[in-house]
Parts: structure tokens; C-alpha cells; sequence
């Protein structure tokens, strides 16, 4: 467990910016995003909040550097004092521990829908949790390896996939530009800026960087990586199946998968294909934020054994995970889930930085 | 210790091992009934139920509804099914299955009561409902566990039976399996625009959401065999039958829609010979107006396409004035479809189901948010104007 000494460099940084954003929420978003804005403008908002969630980034970022070695759990402390530390500390874990449930209770849904019907949820997510654990308990080294090898894979043939659709496609879906004007595109980046969760990542990874200098540029490629899949799948969908048809759609973007066949492509239909990809990406953020949660616990509470925190945190993740009865409470979840992002790492560090700024803690800008 | 360590271990992997090879709720296929056409009639029941209910095996319902299922492939016993694909021996490539009922999944749910195999519905291609359901209800209601279920595609078709949906989808070729001819049929699209273009649940969905009325294909049905002709309209709120359009009105159609591609022109000369034109290149553009309140719509059709078939005897060179005329009479005969169609869409059945409201949406957002609540209504007052242009381009192999 030298857990500490693991360096990660700037692209294993943003792999793990990618892995994390990337997850159960692609697969509702074309749905929110667009129900919500209610014109074809759709990846304006999206374009428009990518931009957004860059800035906001960025300013986290800053945040972290002025505290070199140091994660989000640590440097609260010398910013507002102890207890208010603690309480701030205690909601991002909260946080990081209801994200890794949602991600599995989503996965559940989903393969129980198409994929595995007659299976017990538990048994689904039991085998899930368990490859989880193995995985983060060999530490950040073996976190990022494995990422390394899920992101080219998943994201490859999820573009591809996303493509493929493209038989469907119909420019005059995605017409008029700014048919309504500007004011449908703000209503949408609410839940845009909702699906860029994960850049909060970087609150405890930038301390293990070997160049905490470049933990910009590694969001800001993060987010332009992430951004554009989200374009691309919003394009896709909504210029397939149109805004209409997607409004009563559960999971819009396996929709469009299948929608359509191919006949002489090895295979004919792609959902489970894509399915069993996108269960990689959902894996790698449940991953991640029970690690993250993980770390959080030991570093909060000065804690030794980071092993046992991870093997205690699993009963409560899977209640969590159960708890909401129907998909609709899923959804809500996850829309407080955005709210909480919101509060928590888009203003707080701002906040926070402002603070440390004034009470000249922390060191010299790294 | 250590050996019991090592001890744990091996069981560990042994244990392992026996879980993962394994698969958890697997099914053979085999053992499952495949359905790849899905029939809806209006309700009347099969001998066989009205058999088994008298003799007390039925359970509350209205027989609203008749499903028809094709299984395929069919049954390889000798018992013999009401409506298979044949009636002789050996193996059948499908069997089609009927119920009766006033719920699609209860009515599905209740095969299982009668066939030892379950029906799965993952490779379902073709929905046909007949016209005479579609009247009684909406399709959003007929179709509604369809878009609802998880194992049926978004990508399977949709058409219209004009009599009974289950007489669609049942041939006298036995090694025939009718929905795959169906989807078969409506692949040929690009080479006559006489076929609509495929709906599927995903673009009828799409369609129904809209709020705007749409047209599906038609199948007519003949000793045994099937034929696609014309398409039937459905009114926008209600999703139920309205009324048909005829080959020839499907014909003028797709000079109103600019993806449609392909088709022949046939006219006949002054001597009263028969001349045919092949479209190969299309251009249209419609162009809304708006003036204040008022709505027009202009309609620009240009063609490029060969003369193919000229039964001039004797033949003569077709020299320029000869084909400007042949060009001329094309563009006319068109014009004259498109004014026939014209007709019907806004005066007969006052509905828009040639996509002119999309050009108006694209082009004049804000006027269309004003007139999208009643749009069909304020279609049928619209003025519409159009110029054809067809051009012979090629002569084909033969220059006489």
C-alpha cells in the first residue's frame, strides 16, 4: 500500500478525467438535455456548457496546486479550520460514495432490461463490486492501468457505434439553428452541465501528479475528450430518431443503436455490443469515486489502513445502490446528484480559493 | 498454514471457475418461439377458442383485438397448426398463431398456456394492422406495448393490411416466410416511387409524438400473395385510419419529397404510342412564403432522367423538338398528379402528409410555433403552387 508514491503524469491525468465523466449518464442524456430545451439546439447547449464546465475546471484546479501533495481532504483543513472541514469533507465523501451506488444501480437497470432479464439484480451488481474492489485495492497504479487499456477500447467503438447510426441521420432534424433564439439553449445547460459531473476528480488526483503545473492542461483535454462524445452523441440521436421521438424514449441513445441493423458487419445488431462497452465506462466511474471516497476517509481521518475503508465502504454502497424502488427515483438520484455536484465543486472551490487567497494559505501558485 | 492457504486457494479457483463457465439465465433457442411478424385484426375468434371456451376455459375480456404471430421457423411435427405455411408434410418454414383479446401482452402472455416454447420477440420484423382496427383505434394505442416491450426493435416495420392482417401474412409458397417478404418488398423502395419509404416503430413514434398525421404503406392480399399499393393516412391526434392515397397519388407524392428517389413516367404520344421515362435524378425544393398571416408554398421539381421505352412504329430519330415535346408531356402528366394529390390532401382529408410543415418549421421557426397547433387546418387553405421540369438526358442503349 505505498499508495502515496504512485507519480501519474498528465495523460494518465486525463484518462482518468475521460473514465470518470464518462459514464451511466450518456445513456439519458440526449432525453434530459433535450426535453429541456425543446428545439433541435440541443448540442449548443451542450457545446456551451462543455466551455462552461472547462472554466469551472480550471478554477479547481488552481485550487489544488496552491496545496502541492495534498488532496481535497487536507487542505480544506488549513483553509477553514477544522471543523468546517470536517463537514465539508464528510459531503464530498457522501458524495463520492451515492455517485459509485447510482452508477451501479443504473448498470443494473439497464442490463436487466436488455441484457440479462431473468438474472437477480443482486447477482449482477455482486460480480461488479467485487472486480471493483479487487482493482482499487491494488491501488492508483493498477486504477490507471486498467484505465488506460478500457478508454481507447470503449470509446472507439462507442464513436463507432454512435456512427453507424447514420443511415438514420437527417440534417433537417437538427434545423432550425436557433430557430426560438438563444433562450431554449440557456434553459438546456442545466442538465448539460449536469452530465459533466467528474471533473471533480482532480481534487484528489492532482496531488498524486508528478507536474501538478499541468493539471490544467490535463482538464482542459479531459473535458474537450469528454465534450466531444456527449456532441456527438447528442447529434447522433437526435438527428436519427428527432426531437419528438426521443421524447418518450427511456434510454434514447440504445435506442438508436437499435434502430437500425446491418446486414454482412459481423454483426447485425449492436446494443449488447455496445452495452457490454459502456458497462466498462460505467465500471471505471464506480471505480473511481469508491476510490475516491476511499482516499477521502483515510485522508479526512488520518485513517492508516486504506484497505479496510474500502472493504467497509461496499455494504453501504450496495444499500445505497438499492435503495431507490423505481427507475424514476433512479433518475431523481441522479438529478440531485447533478444539483449537489453544482454546489459542491463548482462554487465551493471558487469559495474556497478566494479564501485561501486572502488568508494567504497554502503555497505560492505551483 | 501455509497448505491450508493453498488449500483455500485452489478451491477459490476450482469454485470460480464452475461459476463463470456457467451462464446464469441462459435459454436455448431452440426452445424458444422466434415470432417475426406480429398481426392485429379486429377481434374475432379462431374455431379452436371457441371451442376451448365452451368448454369453460376463458377468462375475462373483450375480443377487441386478434394477434397474429408468425413464428418461424414453423412447427416440425405433423400436428398440424390453423394457418401454417404448408399444409403438406415436413418441416414449415413459419406458422402463424392466433388469439384473441383486448390486451397485446396479455394476449402474448396467454400463449404460454397453449406452446410448450415461449415466444420471444427480439427479432420481430414487420407489424401489419389491419385498416379496418385502425379505425376502431388509434395506433398509439394499438402499438403502445410495442414501443413499450424491451425485446422488440425499434427498427421493425410498420404497414397497413387493407382486409384482414393475418391473410397478409400468410402465402401459398410454403418455403416462403411472408414477413420477411414483406420487409423484402419494402427494401425496393429506391427503385420505385411507388413504395413509401420504410417506417419504422422508431420513425412512427417519432411521427405520432409530433403531433402531425402521417401515411404508412398499404398491402392488398390475393390468393395468397401480397402486393404493396398505396398508403393509408392517419390523423394527427387521433392516430386512426382517415383515408387512402392510390399508387398514382403515391407516385405524385414523391415529387413533393426530395429523398425519394427513382420511378418511371408513362405518357402516351400524340399518335397515342406508349413512352416511358426513368427517373434518375431528382431536385425539389419547396418554398414556404410568408406574407404577414399568409402562408404559400411554392414547389420546384426538377428531374434528369432516360427515355427507356418509346413504342413509336415505324421509329423514327428522336431529334430535339421531338424529345422537347416528349419533356413537356412528362411535365405535364406530373403537374397533373400533383394537382390530383393536392386536391385530395387538402380538400378531401385536409391533412398535411407530404412534409410541407418541415419546410416551414426550418425556414420560419416563429411562424410555424403561431400555426403548428392546428396546422392540418390551415394546410388545407394554403395555396400551393409548382413547376415541373423534366429533362431526357440519355436515351438509353438504343438511340431509335
Amino acid at each position: 500500500m505505498n499508495d502515496s508514491r504512485v507519480k501519474i503524469n498528465t495523460t494518465q491525468a486525463v484518462v482518468i478525467i475521460v473514465n470518470y465523466m464518462l459514464g451511466a449518464g450518456i445513456l439519458t442524456l440526449p432525453r434530459t438535455t433535450s426535453s429541456a430545451v425543446g428545439t433541435p439546439d440541443v448540442w449548443i447547449s451542450i457545446l456551451l456548457s462543455g466551455l462552461i464546465v472547462t472554466g469551472i475546471g480550471l478554477i479547481l484546479v488552481t485550487l489544488c496546486r496552491r496545496f502541492p501533495e495534498k488532496t481535497v481532504f487536507q487542505f480544506t483543513r488549513e483553509i477553514t479550520g477544522r471543523w468546517i472541514a470536517y463537514i465539508l469533507g464528510c459531503v464530498t465523501i457522501l458524495y463520492f460514495m451515492i455517485i459509485s451506488a447510482f452508477e451501479i444501480r443504473v448498470m443494473a437497470d439497464v442490463t436487466g432490461m436488455y441484457l440479462l432479464e431473468r438474472t437477480p439484480t443482486w447477482a449482477i451488481v455482486m460480480v461488479f463490486m467485487w472486480i471493483g474492489i479487487y482493482m482499487i485495492s491494488g491501488g492508483l497504479g493498477v486504477i490507471i492501468r486498467v484505465f488506460e487499456i478500457i478508454l481507447p477500447i470503449t470509446l472507439i467503438i462507442f464513436v463507432m457505434e454512435i456512427l453507424l447510426s447514420n443511415q438514420l441521420f437527417e440534417i433537417s432534424n437538427l434545423r432550425p439553428v436557433l430557430g426560438e433564439g438563444i433562450m431554449p439553449v440557456l434553459k438546456g445547460l442545466k442538465p448539460s452541465l449536469l452530465s459533466y459531473t467528474g471533473y471533480e476528480v482532480m481534487l484528489v488526483i492532482t496531488a498524486y501528479m508528478q507536474d501538478p503545473k499541468k493539471s490544467n492542461k490535463a482538464m482542459t483535454w479531459g473535458l474537450t475528450i469528454s465534450t466531444m462524445v456527449y456532441l456527438i452523441t447528442v447529434v447522433m440521436v437526435v438527428g436519427s430518431l428527432s426531437l419528438d421521438g426521443i421524447k418518450t424514449r427511456t434510454w434514447p441513445t440504445l435506442d438508436l443503436v437499435r434502430s437500425f441493423e446491418i446486414q454482412g458487419l459481423i454483426f447485425e445488431r449492436f446494443e449488447s455490443l455496445l452495452l457490454v462497452i459502456w458497462i466498462m465506462q460505467i465500471f471505471s466511474t464506480f471505480a473511481i469515486t469508491h476510490y475516491c471516497a476511499s482516499v477521502g476517509i483515510r485522508d479526512l481521518f488520518r485513517a492508516k489502513k486504506i484497505r479496510w475503508i474500502m472493504y467497509a465502504l461496499l455494504p453501504f454502497i450496495y444499500l445505497t445502490a438499492m435503495m431507490p424502488k423505481t427507475v424514476f427515483e433512479t433518475f431523481a438520484l441522479g438529478d440531485m446528484l447533478g444539483n449537489v455536484s453544482v454546489v459542491l465543486f463548482a462554487i465551493l472551490p471558487l469559495v474556497l480559493l478566494l479564501i485561501s487567497i486572502i488568508r494567504k494559505k497554502g503555497g505560492k501558485r505551483a | 498454514m501455509i497448505s491450508f492457504r493453498m488449500c483455500l486457494r485452489v478451491t477459490c479457483a476450482v469454485f470460480i471457475l464452475c461459476i463463470i463457465s456457467g451462464c446464469w439465465s441462459s435459454r436455448e433457442i431452440e426452445d424458444l418461439s422466434l415470432y417475426v411478424g406480429l398481426g392485429i385484426d379486429v377481434g374475432k375468434e379462431t374455431d379452436f377458442e371457441k371451442k376451448i371456451s365452451a368448454q369453460g376455459g376463458h377468462y375475462p375480456k373483450q375480443n377487441n383485438v386478434t394477434a397474429t404471430v408468425q413464428i418461424a421457423p414453423g412447427n416440425s411435427s405433423s400436428q398440424k397448426s390453423q394457418q401454417s405455411g404448408s399444409p403438406s408434410s415436413g418441416k414449415e418454414s413459419y406458422s402463424n398463431e392466433q388469439l384473441t383479446g383486448d390486451s397485446m401482452l396479455q394476449i402474448f402472455r396467454q400463449f404460454a398456456l397453449r406452446r410448450d416454447r415461449p415466444l420471444i420477440g427480439h427479432h420481430l420484423k414487420v407489424i401489419v394492422i389491419s385498416k379496418d382496427i385502425a379505425k376502431k383505434y388509434g395506433l398509439i394505442q394499438l402499438l403502445d406495448f410495442v414501443l413499450r416491450d424491451n425485446d422488440i426493435r425499434p427498427n421493425c416495420l410498420v404497414l397497413i393490411s387493407h382486409q384482414r392482417a393475418v391473410d397478409v401474412l400468410t402465402s401459398d409458397d410454403p418455403s416462403r416466410i411472408p414477413a420477411f417478404y414483406l420487409t423484402g418488398i419494402t427494401n425496393n423502395a429506391y427503385i420505385s416511387n411507388k413504395i413509401l419509404e420504410p417506417v419504422s416503430l422508431a420513425k412512427l413514434d417519432a411521427q405520432m409524438q409530433s403531433g402531425s398525421s402521417f401515411l404508412l404503406q398499404n398491402v392488398l392480399n390475393a390468393n395468397g400473395e401480397d402486393k404493396f399499393s398505396g398508403g393509408s393516412i392517419f390523423a394527427a391526434n387521433t392516430t386512426k385510419f382517415l383515408g387512402e392515397l392510390s399508387q398514382t397519388d403515391l407516385e405524385a407524392l414523391s415529387w413533393l419529397m426530395p429523398k425519394k428517389q427513382g420511378g418511371v413516367i408513362k405518357t402516351y404520344s400524340k399518335e397515342g404510342f406508349t413512352v416511358l421515362y426513368e427517373i434518375k435524378k431528382k431536385k425539389i425544393k419547396i418554398i414556404p412564403k410568408v406574407n404577414g398571416d399568409d402562408i404559400s408554398f411554392h414547389v420546384k421539381a426538377e428531374s434528369e432522367g432516360w427515355l427507356m421505352e418509346d413504342w413509336r412504329a415505324p421509329e423514327e430519330e428522336e431529334k430535339g423538338a421531338y424529345l422537347k415535346e416528349m419533356e413537356n408531356d412528362f411535365a405535364e402528366l406530373v403537374e397533373q398528379q400533383i394537382k390530383q394529390l393536392l386536391y385530395k390532401l387538402q380538400h378531401t382529408y385536409k391533412v398535411d402528409v407530404a412534409g410541407f410543415r418541415d419546410s416551414i418549421r426550418i425556414k420560419y421557426p416563429k411562424t410555424w410555433k403561431k400555426v403548428k397547433g392546428n396546422w392540418d387546418e390551415i394546410f388545407a387553405t394554403i395555396p400551393i403552387t409548382y413547376e415541373v421540369k423534366t429533362s431526357i438526358t440519355n436515351p438509353g442503349s438504343s438511340t431509335e
